[in-house]
């Protein structure tokens, strides 16, 4: 039964995946990827878009041209040599820019808002949080995202981790 | 937006140096390094040339004429300024979404100064934080609750209750007549005991009196509290409702630009949330904390004059019990908190389920949705079981350390009874004293957050009512009947001034002409009616009606001149006569129904059982898409306006449905000047002439048949429509 459904769907679209045999990545002058392929199409700037961002980040790499039409998807990052890894990741650390907090150094909460000094794997920050919905989401058992007032996201690994206080808080927000 | 910020000194010199003695036209953060982490880097604009640091070096310095195709492009989380750079697309500085926005101007200017070009981006003083303190304003709000002097509100908030003054007055009085009865009575009791309850003693006609006298002071009490009560109610109700209607009032006064800034719920929450918490205030918290602060020293200075060593043993832990309460109603609020938001998640939970049950059975997923939601009650039930114990195990115990006081009254005052040292009836007294004391004691650590939060209620009430609509009328304002010649003269608009929607529109329509108005989505449409409805002023050019400017005219006479069916058909919540006559609530039955006929309405509408009495709106029947349009096109034919805004629905509806609302448009434009949004090629073939709208600017005016000779947008537009067209005509 599965099979039927899953040939079905073959015959309407085949998913055209980039394997590293046929795609050539490379790093311009100005900062950007580029993409020469195979059959001779050359892309002077493609954007990489993650399929599944939050739960699966090497998997599922949608290339897109700047038009963002799709070239392709790799599969998986798995299949590529150390260096192309490299410079795919390095791409997609560009896009995505979500910190993930490695220690609190205070929450101080006044008047709907809640005040956060906090040091991240990118650095240390400042920022605050509205109290209310949207402000921290819950991406996973302990996995949580606080979003901040200007919209910037931070990334809690696990929230159970933090300092009771702290995580009490994060709980209430929630 | 604010888009210049100080440079730190070091850097200051260093980009001064690049600059070679150019002023700064800009400088906004780049707080991303291009490798992913905080920096305090700046990128630095002057007439020639690009700076981009970080903390400390300059990360590159190039001239502005360098680079083309200036963009700053929102990535996830994050943006880059990016641009041409010889031939090469170049990355320049990189920054977080706090800087979006600002990064969105800096393009723009680069672009401007890339072509020689004076740049037209302006730097304005920030406007969501705080200049004092620099917190955040609430949302929507342009009020900072630390900053707020609340004395001032104060001031006006009972200058607003002037009439209510006496009322309030006599409140207060009664309370504190209350109060003294509470006072009184333990002297009695000590009479009573000290005096009469001995053995030995017989007098029972005094005991009997000084036990009436108690009974009867305590129902006087009662009987005042109720009074009390009763008048504060009154009171406090006329109150809001007085502040209620003024926000309200002011509310539907303003402009459109202040309501778009504002979420409706924001708006809401003002008019009934804010203003029940001031009359919250004034009715009860105000009166009673002067009652209390009151009590407070009169039941201390009593204490203490009794006897003032049990007076300090009453006074000395207070402060402890009083901090234990306050960290018991801390935990209190947190953990609760947490149930109620997963109560609140079980519900939604359910109401998702239950909303989508044809889907869940549709694909046979009845068990798996069992399994989540009992998932989350059991979640549920774990987290309150586990507050309740709590609960259980914590009030008892509150209520023991509060006792705590009188259990030391009673030793030590016991004490001095049997050393003869204190009558019994005075220990009695001084017993009822300090039961008095942790009440108001307990109240005044309240007020303090109290005060503020009614403070800033009331502030946000003021702002709505002190805000000036921006959209007004002249001193004199004329008052004209509209003929139906509408000019536009240079015009160019923006809902936030310096990103214009609409640049330079020029054009004339003459009465009774119909202009179909087409161009890509975002293009400006909606836009240019709502310019024509003068739901916003231009900022650039003029408006004129009949060869006056729109501005001069009244609005009142405007909009009952105007007459508008959008593509959001609203219908308020009531019946459909009334929603037809809104514009117009004194319009006979006879003129709804002719309406009703000529919008091809009147049909559906005497097939429902209700007739024209059927409710709709929010609580009412559900009408389908095209029954909605009709129904604003009756209402739009009983209001008979001299202009005609249409913006079509783009909604499919059957082909008979279709035709039917064509036939009614088509009756409903005849001799009216009518702009209208059209996606129908059929709508667009009886318009006399067409614009076409593109990025903003008027890109092509004419017949139908012009613009299709010349191929240009209008023409693509038409043939991609024709195809898809095509298409339906065969699924029908």
């Amino acid at each position: 039964m599965r099979d039927d459904s899953t040939q079905s769907l073959r015959e309407y679209v085949e998913i055209r995946y980039l394997r590293p045999a046929e795609c050539r990545f490379e790093r311009g002058r100005g900062g950007f990827l580029s993409l020469e392929l195979d059959t001779g199409e050359k892309y002077e700037r493609v954007n990489l878009h993650r399929a599944f961002p939050l739960s699966d980040c090497d998997s599922y790499i949608s290339v897109r041209d700047s038009e963002s039409k799709e070239i392709g998807i790799i599969e998986s990052l798995r299949e590529f040599d150390e260096a192309t890894r490299r410079l795919i990741t390095e791409e997609l650390d560009r896009r995505y820019f979500a910190p993930v907090i490695t220690s609190i150094r205070s929450i101080e909460e006044e008047f709907g808002y809640s005040y956060w000094d906090v040091m991240t794997n990118a650095g240390p920050r400042r920022f605050t949080v509205r109290r209310g919905h949207g402000s921290l989401l819950q991406i996973g058992d302990a996995r949580v995202l606080v979003v901040d007032v200007d919209g910037n996201r931070f990334e809690i690994e696990d929230y159970t981790k933090l300092q009771s206080r702290h995580s009490r808080l994060v709980e209430s927000l929630l | 937006m604010k888009l210049i910020y100080d440079l730190p000194e070091p850097l200051a010199q260093e980009v001064e140096c690049r600059l070679a003695g150019e002023p700064i036209l800009f400088c906004v953060p780049s707080d991303v390094s291009l490798d992913g982490r905080f920096v305090a880097g700046f990128v630095v604009l002057s007439r020639t040339r690009l700076v981009v640091t970080d903390e400390v070096n300059v990360v590159r310095d190039m001239s502005i004429a360098s680079g083309s195709e200036y963009r700053a492009t929102s990535l996830v989380h994050n943006g880059v300024l990016e641009a041409r750079v010889d031939g090469e697309p170049t990355i320049l500085a990189r920054y977080s979404v706090s800087h979006a926005a600002r990064y969105a101007l800096i393009a723009k200017a680069l672009s401007q100064l890339a072509e020689g070009q004076e740049p037209r981006v302006f730097s304005t003083p920030e406007d969501d934080t705080c200049p004092r303190c620099g917190r955040s304003y609430p949302e929507g709000s342009t009020v900072c609750p630390a900053c707020l002097n609340k004395l001032a509100v104060l001031k006006r908030l009972f200058e607003i209750a002037r009439p209510y003054w006496p009322l309030l007055a006599l409140a207060v009085v009664l309370l504190w007549a209350i109060t003294g009865i509470h006072l009184v009575v333990p002297v009695i009791y000590r009479v009573l005991i000290d005096g009469y309850l001995k053995p030995g003693r017989h007098e029972p006609k005094t005991i009997l009196l000084l036990v009436t006298a108690i009974g009867a002071l305590n129902l006087c009490a009662a009987g005042i509290s109720v009074v009390r009560n009763r008048l504060m109610v009154t009171t406090g109700g006329r109150l809001a409702r007085d502040l209620r209607a003024m926000v309200f009032g002011k509310i539907q006064m303003l402009s459109l630009a202040y309501l778009d800034r504002r979420k409706t719920g924001d708006l809401m929450n003002r008019v009934s949330g804010d203003t029940e918490r001031v009359q919250h205030f004034i009715e009860s918290q105000s009166t009673m904390a002067v009652n209390q602060a009151l009590v407070l020293i009169g039941v201390a200075v009593i204490l203490f004059m009794s006897d003032w060593r049990l007076a300090f043993l009453v006074i000395f832990p207070t402060p402890i019990v009083l901090a234990a309460v306050r960290l018991m109603q801390e935990w209190i609020r947190l953990v609760f908190r947490r149930q109620w938001r997963l109560h609140d998640a079980v519900n939604s939970l359910l109401q998702d389920i239950l909303s989508g049950i044809r889907i869940v059975k549709a694909f046979g997923q009845e068990d798996r949705e069992v399994a989540r939601f009992r998932k989350a009650s059991r979640q549920l039930a774990t987290v309150t079981a586990g507050n309740e114990k709590t609960w259980n195990t914590l009030f008892p115990a509150m209520g023991f350390i509060l006792g705590l006081g009188n259990f030391l009254v009673l030793y030590y005052g016991g004490g001095l009874v049997l050393r003869e040292e204190m009558q019994v009836g005075e220990l009695f007294q001084f017993s009822q004293y300090a039961g008095m004391l942790y009440g108001p004691l307990r109240w005044m650590s309240f007020i303090p957050r109290w005060f503020a939060e009614a403070m800033t209620s009331a502030e946000r009430v003021f702002e709505v009512v002190d805000e000036e609509p921006d959209i007004k009328d002249r001193e004199h304002p004329v008052h004209h009947r509209i003929a139906g010649r509408v000019t536009f003269e240079d015009v160019t608009f923006g809902y936030r001034s310096h990103e214009p929607v609409l640049e330079n529109v020029s054009l004339e329509v003459e009465p009774g002409e119909m202009i179909g108005i087409v161009g890509h989505s975002g293009a400006g449409k909606s836009t240019l009616i709502n310019l024509v409805m003068r739901l916003y002023d231009v900022d650039e050019g003029r408006i004129l009606i009949d060869g006056i400017d729109i501005r001069d005219i009244s609005q009142k006479d405007l909009r009952s001149q105007i007459g508008v069916v959008l593509q959001e058909t609203f219908l308020f919540s009531g019946t459909v006569l009334e929603n037809i006559r809104y514009a117009k609530p004194e319009a006979s039955v006879d003129d709804v129904i002719r309406a009703a006929k000529i919008a091809n309405a009147h049909d559906f509408i005497m097939r429902f059982t209700d007739g024209y009495d059927t409710l709709v709106g929010e609580r009412g029947q559900r009408l389908s898409g095209g029954e909605r349009q009709r129904i604003a096109i009756a209402r739009a034919l009983l209001h008979d306006p001299r202009i005609l805004i249409l913006d079509e629905a783009t909604s499919s509806v059957d082909t008979e449905t279709e035709q039917q609302i064509q036939e009614a448009l088509a009756r409903l434009v005849k001799n009216r000047t009518t702009f209208a949004i059209a996606h129908r090629l059929s709508t667009l073939r009886n318009a006399d002439r067409i614009m076409v709208i593109d990025k903003g600017r008027l890109a092509e005016l004419g017949t139908h048949e012009s613009l299709l000779k010349a191929r240009g947008i209008y023409y693509n537009l038409v043939m991609k429509q024709r195809q898809t067209s095509r298409l339906r005509a065969v699924e029908g």
